[in-house]
C-alpha cells in the first residue's frame, strides 16, 4: 500500500514539475538555513566542554564602580593568591598575562625570527586546572623556575622544525632567554584558552610585587566540588577587597563567571586575552530567524497544496468511492509530504555544503562540511524531517481527507475558504519580515558608510605603524628613525606609545586646585605626531622637536574635550600647569581639536600627547608615506627595518585598516542581514507564487466570463494583481514602524549615527512591490491569456 | 421474480436554501431486483444524479426508508454504510474520474488495494479484467494517453473489479461520441446479462433503450 502511495506521490511530482520545483526549493532553503544554524549553535555550545573540571572553573570579573559601570575580564595581580587563602572552597587559582599586555611577542629561535601572537605569562596552576596534556618534557612544575618555556606541539615545529625542541633556548622580545622544558598538546579549536607558548609569570615585576591597582591579569579559580560553594561568594570577594584596599581606593568589585559561559556571554566585557568569543544574542537572533524561515517554508508548502486543492479534492472523492478510508487517505498525504520533505532535505543538505564557506566567512568560524555526517546531525535531521512532514502535511492530510466523496467530486465547490484568511495573513507576515530585513540591510549600510566617511578629526590614510617593542636598545631605535627619515617615500615620522584605534595609558586629569578628575588617554609621542595624524591645532604649538634626556619638564598637548573639562579657552590654557599623573612639572603646550581616537560607538574622551622621557619607551614608529602602492611601501619598509633591527621581526599595521576593523561586528551584521533578507525574500516569493496560482485557479471561471464579455488581458492582470498589492501594502503598515523601532535601537550603539530617512522606506517599498508584481504577474498573465472556453466548459 | 436488491420507501431529500425548503427528491418509491437494468431519465435538475448518489450511499435521504439487501441503510452509521457500498456497489462517472498518476493497470487495481486483497490474487483479477475488456496492450498507459471511450472502458473495468452486485453510472456516455457511446452501452447490456444490476442516469432515449426498465423523473418525483 505504502509503495503505491509513494508511486502516486512520485508521479505527481514529475507531472507538476514547476510546482514540485518551487515546493522543494522553498523547503530546501528553509531546511538548509536550519541545518546551518544548528551546526553553528552546536559548534558554539561545544566551547570549553572538553575540560574535565569545567563545572568547577570560574573566571574572575571586575566591575568598575565609577564613570559608567563596565565589566572587565581582568583583575589586579594581587587577587589570585588571596583567593585560595581566603575562600575555603577555592582549591586553585591562577593568572595569565598575554605578552606585552595583549600584544605580540618577538621570538628568536636559532636563526628563526618569528612573531608569536599567543605567548602567555602564567601561573603553573593554570595548566593543572585545564588538564593541559604534556607530550614530552616537564609540565606545570617547569614553570616554577624562571627562564623556562613550554611550547605547543605545532609551535615547537614552527620554531625548530623537525629538531627536538627540548633543551633548546630562545629569546623573547630580545630581552629574556628561555629554555624549552616541555611540549604540550595543541589546544582544541573549541577552547577559549589558546596558548602557543607559556612562560612563568613570576618573572614579571607585576607578579613579584603584586598590586591592587593595575587590573591586567585574567584570573581563573577552581572551586571544590561542593555544591553551594557559590553562596555568598560575592561577599567573600568583597571581604578580600576590604581587607586590602582602602575604601576611597576601591573603584571595583569582583564576581565569578562560570567557564561554560565564557565563550558566549563575554562579548560585552572589555579587556580579555581570550579569543573566539561568540555572542549569545547573535545566536538567539539567528535561531529565531532560522525557525521562522523554516516555519514559513512549511506553510508555503501548504499554500502550494491548497493551490492544487481542486485536484487533490477530486482525488479524495475518487478514492473514497473506490473504498479508501479516511485513515488511508491521511497516510497517503503524509507519505506524499514525507517524500517531498525527504527530497528537500537532501537538497537542503547540498545547499548547506554550498553556503557553508560564505556562512563561515560571515560568522567568522571554521565549520566543516564533514561535521554534517555525524550521528547528532542525523538525529537532528530525522527529527526535523518528522516535524516538517507533520506540519506541512497537516493541511491536506487532516483537512482535505475529511471531505465526503460527493462534495469532493463537485467541480465548483469552494474548498477551504476558511483557510484563505490564514493564507493571506501568512503572506503579510512573510512580507513584513522581508521588509524589516531589507530596511535593516539599508540602514546598516548607511551607518557603515557614515562611519567610514565621517571626518574623524584625523587622517588615518597613508599612515603605517611599525611595532618597535622588540627593538633591543636605544641606539638601534635611533638608527631606525634616522634610516626611515632618509627614505624618499617617507614624508613624516614620529615615535609614539600608541595611535588612534590602539589603547594607550589611562590616567586621570584633574581640574586646577581640585580633586575632581576625569579619565584621560595619555600618549607618549614626538613632535611630528600632530602632522602625521593631521590634527587641527587650536592653540599653542606642536610638541618641541627636541628634548634633552633628564629634563623633567613635560610638555602636554590636550584635546578639546580635556580642555572643556578644565574650563579654559584654548588660548588661556597654554602654559598652564596640568595634573595628569605625568609628573609634577607638566604644562599645557598646545590644544588640538577633538578626534575620534576610538570607535564611533563612543563619544570622544579626553586625550593628551606628552613627552615625558622614559628612555624611548615608544611602542611604535608612525610613518606618513607618499607612495600609493601599499605592497611596495611595505616591502621597502621591511627591508629597511630588517637591515637595522636585525634581531626583530617586522610587524606593522595600516592605521586606516585598523579604523575599519573597529566596525567588524557591524560589517558582520550587514552580511548576516543581507543573507537572511535574500533567503526570506525568496521564500516569501515562493509563497506568493503559490497563492497567486491558487487565486488564479479559484477565479478561472470568473476570468473566463469576464473575457467573454470583453475584458482585455491587461485589465485581468490588473484585477488579479491588485489583491496582492493590497496584502503587500498591509505588510508595509506593519513592518515600517517595526523596522524603524528595531533599527533605531540598533543605532543606539553608536555615539555618532545617521538618522533613518524616509528614502530607505521608499526604496524598500518600491523594491518589494516590484518583486511582488513580477511574481504575481506570471500567474496573472497566464490566467488572463488562457482561452475562456476551457475554463467555462462544464463536465 | 429474483431477489430484491434494494427498496426505497417514500424516500425524500430536501435542502434548505435560505429560508426555503427545496425538495430535490420527493417521496420516491422504488423496488430494484437483482439483474435489472434501469435507466433514470429526465431533464437537467430533475434529480437523477441526486438519486444515484443517495442509492450509492455517497449522500443520504433526509426522509423515508432505504433498504439494501435487507439492511436498513437509513438508520446506519457512516462507517457501516461505507462498508456496504465498498462491498456491493461500483461507480462509473461521466468524467471517468480515473487517477491521473496511475496507469490503466494500477487504476483497475486500486479498489482491491483498499480491500486488502493479497498481491497474487490482485494480479490474477486485474489480468482477467484486462483480458475481458481487451485492453491488455494498454495496461501501462496513463489515462491522458487514452481516448474518452477507452478511459470509460477502464472506468467500468475499475467499477467491476470488486465484483459488485450493483453498478451506478451517472451519464456514462455523456462525454463520448455516438460510436464510443454504443460500444459502452453494448458492454453494459452484456454485463447485465451476466447478472450485474445496473442503474444508469441518461438523457439519451437510445441509451435508455438498452435497459430493461425506464424511470422518468421530473422535479424530484417519479412521473
Amino acid at each position: 500500500m505504502i509503495k503505491n502511495y509513494i508511486k502516486i506521490a512520485w508521479r505527481s511530482l514529475k507531472t507538476n514539475r514547476l510546482f514540485s520545483a518551487v515546493n522543494i526549493l522553498g523547503l530546501a532553503l528553509g531546511l538548509a538555513t536550519t541545518l546551518l544554524l544548528f551546526l553553528f549553535i552546536l559548534h558554539e555550545r561545544s566551547f570549553d566542554s572538553m575540560y574535565a573540571k569545567k563545572d568547577r572553573i570560574y573566571r574572575v570579573l571586575l566591575h568598575t564602580t565609577e564613570e559608567g559601570i563596565e565589566t572587565w575580564a581582568q583583575v589586579p595581580s594581587a587577587l589570585s593568591p588571596q583567593l585560595t587563602e581566603h575562600i575555603p572552597s577555592a582549591q586553585q587559582s591562577g593568572r595569565l598575562l598575554k605578552n606585552d599586555y595583549g600584544g605580540n611577542a618577538f621570538i628568536k629561535a636559532g636563526d628563526n625570527i618569528l612573531t608569536e601572537s599567543k605567548l602567555f605569562w602564567i601561573d603553573p596552576s593554570i595548566l593543572d586546572m585545564f588538564d593541559v596534556n604534556i607530550l614530552s618534557g616537564m609540565g606545570a612544575k617547569a614553570l616554577t623556575k624562571p627562564n623556562t618555556i613550554l611550547l605547543s606541539k605545532s609551535t615547537a615545529k614552527r620554531y625548530f622544525g623537525s629538531e627536538n625542541p627540548l633543551g633548546k633556548t630562545l629569546t623573547v622580545d630580545n630581552r629574556n632567554t628561555f629554555e624549552v622544558k616541555g611540549i604540550f598538546e595543541d589546544f582544541s579549536e573549541h577552547s577559549s584558552l589558546q596558548f602557543n607558548a607559556v612562560v612563568p609569570i613570576m618573572m614579571r615585576q607585576e607578579a613579584k610585587h603584586p598590586s591592587w591597582g593595575n587590573a591586567s591579569f585574567e584570573t581563573f579559580v577552581m572551586l571544590n566540588s561542593d555544591t553551594g560553594n557559590l553562596n555568598d561568594i560575592d561577599q567573600k570577594l568583597q571581604n578580600i577587597i576590604d581587607s586590602n584596599v582602602e575604601k576611597e581606593q576601591q573603584w571595583y568589585t569582583f564576581s565569578l563567571q562560570p567557564l561554560e559561559q565564557i565563550h558566549l556571554q563575554s562579548s560585552a566585557y572589555t579587556d580579555s586575552y581570550l579569543e573566539n568569543y561568540g555572542d549569545i544574542s547573535q545566536i538567539k537572533n539567528l535561531t529565531i530567524l532560522g525557525i521562522l524561515i523554516l516555519i514559513i517554508a512549511c506553510i508555503n508548502y501548504m499554500n502550494l497544496i491548497t493551490a492544487r486543492s481542486q485536484k487533490k479534492a477530486k482525488d479524495v472523492g475518487v478514492n473514497k468511492t473506490l473504498g479508501a478510508s479516511r485513515t488511508q487517505l491521511i497516510l497517503r498525504f503524509y507519505v506524499e509530504t514525507g517524500l517531498i520533505t525527504a527530497i528537500a532535505m537532501i537538497l537542503g543538505g547540498l545547499f548547506t555544503i554550498l553556503i557553508l564557506p560564505s556562512f563561515n566567512n560571515i560568522v567568522n568560524r571554521n565549520l566543516e562540511a564533514s561535521s554534517l555526517f555525524s550521528l547528532q546531525i542525523f538525529v537532528f535531521l530525522g527529527f526535523i524531517w518528522l516535524v516538517t512532514t507533520l506540519i506541512s502535511g497537516s493541511y491536506p492530510a487532516l483537512y482535505l481527507s475529511r471531505f465526503s466523496p460527493k462534495d469532493a467530486l463537485k467541480p465548483t465547490s469552494n474548498k477551504g475558504i476558511m483557510a484563505s484568511f490564514i493564507r493571506k495573513g501568512l503572506v503579510v507576515v512573510q512580507f513584513s519580515a522581508s521588509v524589516v530585513l531589507i530596511v535593516s540591510v539599508l540602514v546598516v549600510r548607511q551607518q557603515l558608510e557614515f562611519v567610514q566617511n565621517k571626518n574623524l578629526g584625523f587622517n588615518p590614510e597613508q599612515v603605517i605603524a611599525i611595532s618597535t617593542t622588540a627593538v633591543p636598545d636605544v641606539a638601534t631605535n635611533h638608527a631606525l628613525v634616522n634610516a626611515f627619515k632618509k627614505l624618499p617615500n617617507v614624508s613624516l615620522i614620529s615615535r609614539a606609545q600608541g595611535y588612534p584605534t590602539v589603547s594607550v595609558s589611562l590616567n586621570s586629569i584633574y581640574k586646577p586646585n581640585s580633586d575632581v578628575g576625569m579619565s584621560v588617554n595619555t600618549n607618549l609621542a614626538e613632535h611630528n605626531i600632530v602632522d602625521i595624524l593631521q590634527l587641527k591645532l587650536l592653540a599653542g604649538q606642536r610638541l618641541p622637536s627636541h628634548k634633552q634626556d633628564g629634563d623633567s619638564l613635560v610638555e602636554v598637548l590636550i584635546n578639546k574635550t580635556a580642555l572643556d573639562f578644565l574650563g579654559y579657552t584654548p588660548e588661556e590654557a597654554i602654559g598652564k600647569k596640568v595634573e595628569a599623573n605625568l609628573g609634577n612639572n607638566s604644562y599645557i603646550y598646545g590644544v588640538v581639536d577633538d578626534f575620534n581616537f576610538a570607535s564611533l560607538h563612543k563619544p570622544v574622551g579626553a586625550y593628551a600627547f606628552h613627552n615625558t622621557v622614559t628612555k624611548g619607551n615608544y611602542n611604535y614608529l608612525l610613518v606618513r608615506f607618499k607612495n600609493q602602492n601599499l605592497a611596495t611601501t611595505v616591502s621597502e619598509f621591511e627591508r629597511t627595518f630588517k637591515s637595522i633591527a636585525t634581531t626583530s621581526a617586522f610587524q606593522y599595521a595600516f592605521v586606516d585598516k585598523n579604523v575599519e576593523h573597529l566596525y567588524q561586528k557591524e560589517q558582520q551584521m550587514a552580511k548576516v542581514s543581507l543573507l537572511f533578507s535574500i533567503l526570506a525574500i525568496i521564500v516569501a516569493c515562493l509563497g506568493l507564487f503559490a497563492l497567486a496560482a491558487y487565486m488564479a485557479e479559484q477565479r478561472q471561471k470568473e476570468i473566463g466570463v469576464r473575457k467573454v464579455f470583453g475584458a482585455s488581458v491587461p485589465k485581468i492582470v490588473q484585477l488579479l494583481s491588485i489583491d496582492f498589492m493590497k496584502l503587500v501594502l498591509i505588510s508595509f503598515a506593519i513592518s515600517f514602524p517595526l523596522a524603524l523601532y528595531i533599527m533605531n535601537q540598533w543605532l543606539q550603539d553608536f555615539a555618532y549615527r545617521v538618522t533613518i530617512s524616509w528614502k530607505v522606506f521608499l526604496i524598500t517599498g518600491c523594491l518589494v512591490l516590484l518583486i511582488t508584481f513580477i511574481t504575481v504577474s506570471y500567474q496573472a498573465i497566464k490566467a488572463a491569456i488562457a482561452n475562456p472556453i476551457n475554463s467555462l466548459r462544464t463536465e | 421474480m429474483k431477489n430484491k436488491l434494494l427498496s426505497l420507501n417514500i424516500a425524500s431529500k430536501t435542502v434548505n436554501l435560505g429560508s426555503h425548503k427545496i425538495a430535490l427528491l420527493d417521496k420516491i418509491d422504488l423496488q430494484v431486483h437483482e439483474g435489472e437494468f434501469i435507466s433514470l431519465m429526465g431533464p437537467s435538475g430533475s434529480g437523477k444524479s441526486t438519486l444515484l448518489n443517495c442509492i450509492g450511499m455517497l449522500d443520504r435521504f433526509t426522509d423515508g426508508g432505504y433498504t439494501f439487501l435487507g439492511e436498513p441503510v437509513h438508520s446506519m452509521k457512516e462507517k457501516n454504510r461505507s462498508r456496504l457500498y465498498k462491498e456491493y456497489i461500483g461507480f462509473v462517472f461521466q468524467a471517468y474520474h480515473l487517477i491521473d498518476e496511475l496507469t490503466v493497470y494500477e487504476n483497475i487495481e486500486t479498489p482491491l488495494l483498499y480491500k486488502n486483497i493479497k498481491s497474487s490474487e490482485r494480479k490474477a483479477m486485474v489480468a482477467d479484467m484486462l483480458d475481458r475488456f481487451n485492453i491488455v496492450g494498454k495496461k501501462d498507459l496513463f489515462p491522458m494517453q487514452l481516448s474518452g471511450g477507452q478511459q470509460q472502458l477502464v472506468g467500468i473495468a475499475r467499477a467491476l473489479i470488486g465484483k459488485p452486485k450493483l453498478i451506478l453510472a451517472d451519464e456514462p456516455t455523456g462525454n463520448l461520441n455516438s460510436k464510443q457511446s454504443d460500444e459502452i452501452m453494448e458492454l453494459f447490456a452484456q454485463l447485465n446479462e451476466e447478472g450485474v444490476t445496473i442503474i444508469q442516469a441518461t438523457h439519451s432515449e437510445s441509451n435508455a433503450a438498452y435497459g430493461s426498465r425506464i424511470i422518468n423523473l421530473l422535479d424530484g418525483k417519479i412521473v
